[in-house]
């Protein structure tokens, strides 16, 4: 999959549990810039990505999150 | 050999000349003479642990080299396992032994078994909490590919046993104290000025305010059934003052003399008494346990129960709250202040506003109004908390705060107006004042901004301030964890 269709599935995804769309997706972007994103909105987004692309996030892939470009990378990966 | 005896004076100034005048040729050289000193610092305080800080150097060294090499992912994790077990173990025997021991016993009487037995006398190794903490943490890194391992035995040793952190902390990481060790330390004046800068303050806030503030919240929780309920309220602020005094103050001086040998250590304190909730004051508060419980028992916890949403979250959080009491000590008394503390949350989960974090009042003297209120609330629920970390079993603390909440809290507490009270309320607004006005800033004392006139000014009060109401203290509240 394209980072571009990853990207829009992770908007969808954001919108879904933030309630809000008061963000621009750019690979820089960290969960701090991002209204609501905590924790356990945190814990909610990656549980929707897996649902939603049907793939299982590690541990050791969650430590990897730096940004919004390295959490598109890791779904790159495992598409 | 605390940080303010003047042993330790003795000890810091000969070992400061000779490192920079005769070991500053390498970093080889410098590691060398960092590990000896760190020997000797550690042997003074108690040689019959020396070996035990050797074997958990070795064994960490060679399991992270383990886990790094082997191709297999198995066998990584079976290295990992016996790196947690081993690490754990220590903790457990030397620290919790006999909680599990009386527990277990404790137990078997509630089913009528009866039973003749005693507590070991087990010595709690100094440093034990902190050290084990960051080997654990190193081989969790290195399992997880945060970081590669250390390669060399000199540079792993000076990491796990650096004088000014062994004692008590600041729970070091590997990814930013390794790679200070690896290159050459330089000598610059800016660094040590800070560091001096650094020690005062720490040295103000041990032997000034939290030593006047001991006086006072020992005489009150040691005799606390004879004391009416406003006095032992007064007992309870004077303790939270004089816990965070003692730790901020031990830490300030921890990384203001490891900034005299090159070495930044991490904050482990960021006034946290200026905080608007809860998750606000633990991001500020011993923030390298705090950070280092996140990492390590939060995440993975939260991870693995996301499918809970909201209640795996709080399951998350009581957890890691209970483990982080825990870690001070083998009592009940822990468990519950740890416990309490993530009931604290609870509401925060609910609101969204767990990681809504920032400095109070940013850019401006005062805070508004409804600041002050929230901060003040906070602290009042700190304060009433600290009572279990204070109290010698949790039925003391519950009596404690039973009498706080019976009408002999609407009497006078007459303690607050003999002079020795007026004064060492005195002193503690001007240890918070300075440390509202520096919230901002890189430490608590950083001052490095002001004309010299001001910053002499400032030195001499603070060291006038010691002179005058300093206490000798042989220890720190946070040497027995």
């Amino acid at each position: 999959m394209e980072a571009s269709e990853i990207k829009e599935k992770l908007k969808e995804v954001l919108v879904s549990v933030l309630n809000h769309d008061r963000f621009e997706l750019y690979d820089e972007l960290t969960a701090k810039d991002v209204d609501g994103w905590d924790s356990l909105s945190h814990m909610m987004i990656i549980t929707k990505i897996e649902e939603g692309l049907n793939i299982k996030f590690k541990l050791r892939d969650l430590n990897k999150l730096k940004n919004l470009g390295s959490l598109v990378a890791v779904i790159q990966a495992k598409i | 050999m605390v940080f303010n005896s003047l042993d330790f004076v003795g000890f810091i100034i000969p070992v400061f000349l000779i490192y920079w005048l005769v070991f500053s040729k390498s970093s080889v050289y410098q590691n060398i003479f960092l590990l000896l000193v760190s020997i000797v610092f550690y042997v003074w305080a108690d040689w019959r642990f020396l070996i035990l800080l050797g074997a958990s150097i070795l064994v960490n060294f060679y399991l992270g080299l383990k886990i790094y090499k082997v191709p297999e992912e198995r066998k990584k994790s079976i290295f990992l396992y016996i790196g947690l077990i081993f690490n754990v173990g220590l903790l457990l025997y030397f620290k919790y032994f006999n909680f599990f021991y009386e527990g277990f016993y404790d137990l078997l009487s509630v089913f009528g078994v009866e039973s003749n037995h005693s507590a070991l006398s087990i010595l709690l190794p100094l440093g034990i909490s902190f050290f084990t903490f960051q080997t654990l943490g190193y081989l969790i890194d290195v399992y997880n590919e945060e970081i590669e391992p250390n390669t060399d035995l000199l540079e792993f040793s000076v990491f796990v046993s650096f004088f000014p952190k062994i004692l008590s902390g600041p729970i070091e990481r590997a990814s930013s104290f390794l790679p200070q060790i690896q290159e050459k330390k330089k000598l610059s004046y800016e660094g040590i000025v800070d560091g001096l800068r650094q020690i005062l303050w720490g040295l103000f806030a041990k032997v000034v305010v939290a030593e006047n503030c001991a006086h006072f919240s020992n005489t009150i929780f040691e005799n606390y059934q004879d004391k009416s309920g406003s006095v032992l309220l007064v007992g309870t602020f004077f303790y939270a003052i004089q816990l965070y005094a003692d730790f901020s103050g031990y830490s300030n001086m921890a990384i203001g003399i490891s900034k005299l040998f090159g070495i930044q250590l991490m904050r482990n304190f960021s006034t946290p008494f200026f905080s608007v909730n809860i998750s606000d004051f633990w991001r500020k508060w011993h923030i390298s346990l705090t950070t280092w419980m996140m990492d390590y028992v939060f995440t993975p916890l939260s991870f693995t129960l996301r499918k809970h949403q909201k209640r795996g979250l709080i399951f998350a959080i009581i957890a890691t709250f209970v483990l982080v009491g825990f870690w001070h000590g083998a009592n009940w008394t822990f468990v519950v202040y740890g416990f309490l503390h993530g009931i604290y949350f609870v509401p925060l989960v609910y609101s969204g506003k767990m990681n809504s974090s920032e400095i109070v009042a940013k850019g401006k003297l005062f805070p508004s109004v409804k600041e002050i209120v929230k901060m003040l609330m906070l602290f009042v629920l700190i304060m009433l908390t600290d009572v279990f970390f204070r109290a010698d079993s949790v039925t003391m603390a519950f009596d404690y705060l039973g009498i706080i909440f019976s009408s002999s809290l609407l009497t006078s507490p007459t303690i607050l107006f003999s002079n020795v009270a007026i004064i060492t309320m005195g002193l503690i607004a001007v240890f918070m004042g300075v440390e509202w006005y520096n919230r901002e800033k890189k430490h608590d004392f950083d001052i490095s901004n002001f004309p010299g006139y001001i910053r002499w000014v400032a030195y001499i009060s603070i060291f006038l301030l010691i002179l005058f109401f300093g206490k000798s203290a042989s220890t720190f509240i946070y040497f027995q964890f």
